[in-house]
């Protein structure tokens, strides 16, 4: 890839920053002077030389989503993992309301089945998995659903670790794909008997005689609920009421030879038909508990019953949902408003997506540009804008997320992945570029046209560095490494 | 190669009152704690150009999850123990490695009992704070910001940087090693830190070509995450110039490999960071504070096994970093200590493991250190309401103690308070 020679740098240092005022009155200020703004929309596609900004710093994304194709091209950004050109015809011809309608009406097509997930114990290469869930990602004709499992992915979280059976982390993701726009309450009965999340918040090995909590307090903390809205006691109470809970019975027992040398065999249950975990009586609490300030006998659907009927947690599920999918700090109005309609639809997932996709507030101009790409969905948009969605891709997106801070299957912790500005480090910064030029690499021959990169990908609205860069690039395989490593493409 | 002119000469912090913005969560909006200060309105940054008060160096390990204190320094005599844990009290005590009558340390920190007895370990008991939180997140805030009115949005290291360094031009004052993200204790909502994950890979794929065309392209980004976005690219161009010295001349002097494998595997490779750090250290990079991280502690279920493999795992890896240190002749500037965001319950579960506690023991580990117990021994018989140890001393006289006898920071100013002494350090280098 031949890079354009790069440009003594013209801009000119920034004045001292302005102090006591607010961004945006110094964005407001520099135009009300003719000073300029750091970023241009470019009408009809073209690429044009743009006057440097001589106070770029401190100057906003001019919004361009007064404009309908604009709105559309942010909900794909927002909901799918990427489109390629004929897939945003598509949705440019359809219009915006026609198109949420799509997204929220199409079944998910799901995933081929993973033959491996029949090896005995779970022991297959995790790598593997990684896999298989991304090249379905780049492949699909759903990717909103895509979408959503990676969103419950990091919510309802696991990780591979510690649950120590991939089989059961496959079944996980198959779960959240076909539960993604559904019903709160079967899913906080799905999570809490999902034989993955038995193993890796314990509940598995709790009793009711001795509970062990871990469950308990991420079901209210990190599920539903959120600090602060249940006490300790609360915490000790449920652990009573949901010990009992334990994996489910494999379908059969292999016998595998663990080391070929010495000969070592050991035997690893054999799981074909996904189910959940089972309800053991005699390992139950026996007796009544106070919970969320009502005592009495209590089991696993009155604690999940018990939950949904606090107001925090629908506002706690908003709250996310809008920081994901709208802006990265929704006002407590907003959020309300979605928390009300989410709790009136009776914790219809489906209710609450159309809510925030119908929303004044996902297509303002205040909220543009407001959100960053997670690792995979920049990877994933970067890779089916190229058209690299061969294995080599998908590989190398299993991969490469990992120095960005996301690993499928992998969250840092039981809060799952933080979001927006949390993704940017020095180092994700630099893997993320370096991604940019892997990916380049996986196309083999010519890439796709990118003469239409600006508008079809970056809305038209550029920084004069990128317009600088765009300009002067000398085919479109550095056109594509600029879009790509643009901070432009990295939002969403 | 030529160096670019423009944001790599201007200062990071500049760029950042531009508005940075830290997304807190929504697990963080419940807590309250999602305050995301208008960057204007606050109070400029006060760089302090010769800051440095001394060329010590401070190293925080994070053993994240919730590190069972009882397991790590051991109350060999208190026969307590075995009623509130039948399952795991009988061997700890019984292989512990003593180092008084009543204590002894877990019996896979080989390498920091031969510390010990060096006199390079000092260990501080029952360390917590009031109405402790047993949400892992809420209390590893309380210890990243050292404030547990949780009001304070940027981290003590963060602030320790903003208020007594210059790190514009020295992008490694402050670095989080074997890690992709920056640490909640090095947050400074108005700088961007170093992160490095792992130094071999660290760089851009194409080399200098790349790199300056990235330059280029990262230059007053506008929107909320434009300056954010320039830091990170002029930190890491910085960084790699740095690096790519470095690494030349820098020879590990210790044997790094993990020598412990753990039940669960490690996301951080702690001896690996370690590695990073010394080489950091020693080839005389400015660094002043570095980060890093080991998980795998919030042993709800079958801790016997997993607690004693992260000790042995986190002693090798000690142990190598600190012979490391001493063979390239930097051991007398580093002091390394641990924090975790809370203890484990003294009784254990059905699982034979523990839940969240309170109050736990940290290690200081250095030739800084004047060798001992400090702190007060918690009482396994007089258990808060929650069934946990009470707290003895407050983190943040811990905290004090580093900042103001190792580092020669003002701590009153970044920890608003002063707090009762730990007298842990040899020669405190200011008055405390």
């Amino acid at each position: 890839m031949a890079l354009a020679q790069v440009p003594e740098p013209t801009t000119e240092t920034p004045p001292p920053a302005r102090k006591g005022i607010t961004r945006r009155q110094a964005l407001a200020a520099a135009v009300a002077t003719g000073v300029g703004v750091g970023a241009v929309r470019l009408l009809g596609g073209t690429i044009q030389n743009i006057k440097r900004s001589s106070a770029a710093t401190g100057t906003d994304w001019v919004s361009p989503l007064g404009r309908e194709s604009a709105q559309v091209m942010q909900l794909l950004r927002r909901t799918t993992l990427g489109y390629t050109a004929a897939q945003l015809d598509v949705a440019l011809a359809d219009g915006y309301s026609k198109t949420v309608d799509r997204l929220l009406e199409t079944p998910p097509q799901e995933p081929p089945a993973l033959a491996a997930s029949s090896t005995p114990g779970g022991r297959f290469a995790v790598p593997q998995l990684q896999q298989w869930w991304v090249d379905h990602m780049l492949t699909t004709s759903t990717p909103f659903a895509e979408r959503m499992t990676l969103f419950w992915h990091g919510h309802f979280t696991s990780d591979y670790r510690k649950t120590g059976d991939n089989t059961f982390m496959y079944w996980q993701n198959l779960t959240w794909r076909r539960m993604a726009l559904t019903n709160l309450r079967p899913m906080l009965m799905q999570v809490t008997t999902d034989p993955a999340m038995l193993r890796y918040l314990d509940l598995a090995t709790s009793t009711g005689q001795n509970p062990n909590e871990n469950y308990s307090r991420e079901l209210m903390e990190l599920f539903t609920m959120g600090a602060g809205n249940y006490s300790e006691q609360d915490v000790r109470e449920s652990a009573k009421a949901l010990a009992g809970w334990q994996q489910p019975p494999p379908d059969s027992i292999a016998t595998v030879t663990v080391d070929k040398v010495k000969m070592v065999t050991q035997k690893l249950p054999v799981f074909t038909n996904q189910r959940p975990g089972v309800f053991n009586q005699r390992r139950a609490y026996k007796g009544s508990v106070t919970f969320l300030g009502q005592t009495g006998p209590l089991d696993t659907q009155g604690v999940i019953d018990r939950i949904l009927a606090q107001p925090a947690t629908a506002t706690f599920i908003a709250s996310k949902v809008a920081e994901h999918f709208v802006t990265y700090q929704p006002s407590a109005s907003y959020v309300a408003r979605l928390a009300d309609s989410f709790r009136r639809s009776k914790y219809d997932v489906k209710t609450l997506m159309r809510a925030v996709f119908t929303s004044p507030e996902f297509a303002a101009g205040s909220s543009y540009r407001t959100l960053l790409k997670s690792p995979t969905e920049f990877m994933v948009h970067g890779a089916r804008a190229l058209g690299a969605t061969s294995a080599g891709a998908g590989k190398l997106i299993a991969a490469a997320g990992s120095g960005m801070g996301q690993s499928l299957f992998d969250p840092p912790d039981v809060s799952g992945w933080p979001n927006n500005a949390a993704w940017i480090s020095s180092n994700t910064v630099v893997e993320r570029v370096n991604f940019a030029t892997l990916a380049l690499a996986q196309v083999k021959g010519s890439v796709p046209s990118a003469t239409d990169v600006a508008r079809t990908h970056l809305d038209g609205v550029l920084s004069p560095q990128t317009t600088n860069l765009l300009n002067q690039a000398p085919d479109d395989r550095t056109r594509w490494f600029i879009t790509l490593a643009s901070p432009e493409f990295q939002l969403k | 190669m030529t160096k670019e002119i423009g944001i790599n000469q201007l200062k990071r912090r500049d760029f950042l009152k531009a508005g940075l913005v830290f997304g807190a969560g929504a697990a963080g909006l419940a807590a309250g704690y999602a305050a995301v200060p208008d960057a204007f309105a606050r109070a400029v940054y006060a760089a302090k150009q010769n800051g440095m008060a001394n060329d010590n160096v401070l190293v925080m390990i994070q053993l994240a999850g919730g590190n069972d204190g009882l397991r790590t320094l051991v109350p060999l005599t208190d026969p307590t123990l075995h009623d509130l844990r039948p399952k795991l009290a009988g061997p700890m005590v019984s292989q512990a490695l003593p180092l008084t009558t009543d204590f002894g340390l877990n019996h896979n920190l080989g390498g920091i009992k031969g510390l010990w007895d060096k006199g390079k370990v000092a260990i501080v008991q029952g360390v917590g704070y009031p109405n402790p939180t047993f949400s892992h997140f809420e209390s590893i805030r309380i210890w990243e910001t050292g404030d547990p009115s949780r009001r304070q949005v940027d981290g003590w290291l963060g602030r320790t940087l903003a208020k007594a360094y210059d790190s514009n031009g020295h992008p490694l004052s402050g670095c989080a090693c074997g890690t992709t993200d920056v640490p909640g204790a090095l947050r400074d909502l108005q700088a961007t830190m170093t992160v490095i994950q792992n130094q071999k890979t660290f760089g851009f794929t194409g080399g200098s070509e790349v790199e300056a065309a990235v330059g280029a392209l990262y230059k007053g980004t506008p929107g909320i995450y434009g300056a954010l976005f320039d830091t990170a690219i002029a930190t890491a161009n910085d960084t790699i110039a740095t690096l790519r010295t470095s690494t030349a001349s820098y020879q590990p002097m210790a044997d790094y490999t993990d020598k412990v494998k753990l039940v669960y595997s490690s996301k951080n490779q702690l001896a690996a960071a370690l590695q990073l750090a010394a080489e950091l250290i020693v080839t005389g990079t400015g660094v002043k504070l570095l980060h890093v991280t080991l998980g795998g502690f919030d042993t709800h279920y079958t801790e016997l096994n997993r607690h004693d493999d992260l000790m042995g795992y986190l002693d090798s890896a000690v142990s190598a970093f600190y012979q490391d240190l001493s063979a390239h002749g930097m051991a007398d500037k580093v002091l390394i200590a641990t924090w975790s965001e809370f203890g484990r319950r003294p009784k254990e579960n059905a699982s034979g493991g523990t839940d969240h506690g309170a109050a736990a023991p940290l290690l200081l580990i250095g030739d800084p250190v004047k060798s001992g117990l400090y702190g007060a021994e918690p009482s396994l018989t007089t258990l808060d309401a929650t069934g946990n140890l009470k707290f003895a001393v407050d983190f943040r006289s811990v905290y004090q103690e580093i900042l103001g006898g190792h580092l020669g920071a003002d701590s009153n100013e970044i920890l608003g308070g002063t707090f009762d002494r730990v007298p842990f350090l040899k020669a405190p280098v200011a008055a405390l």
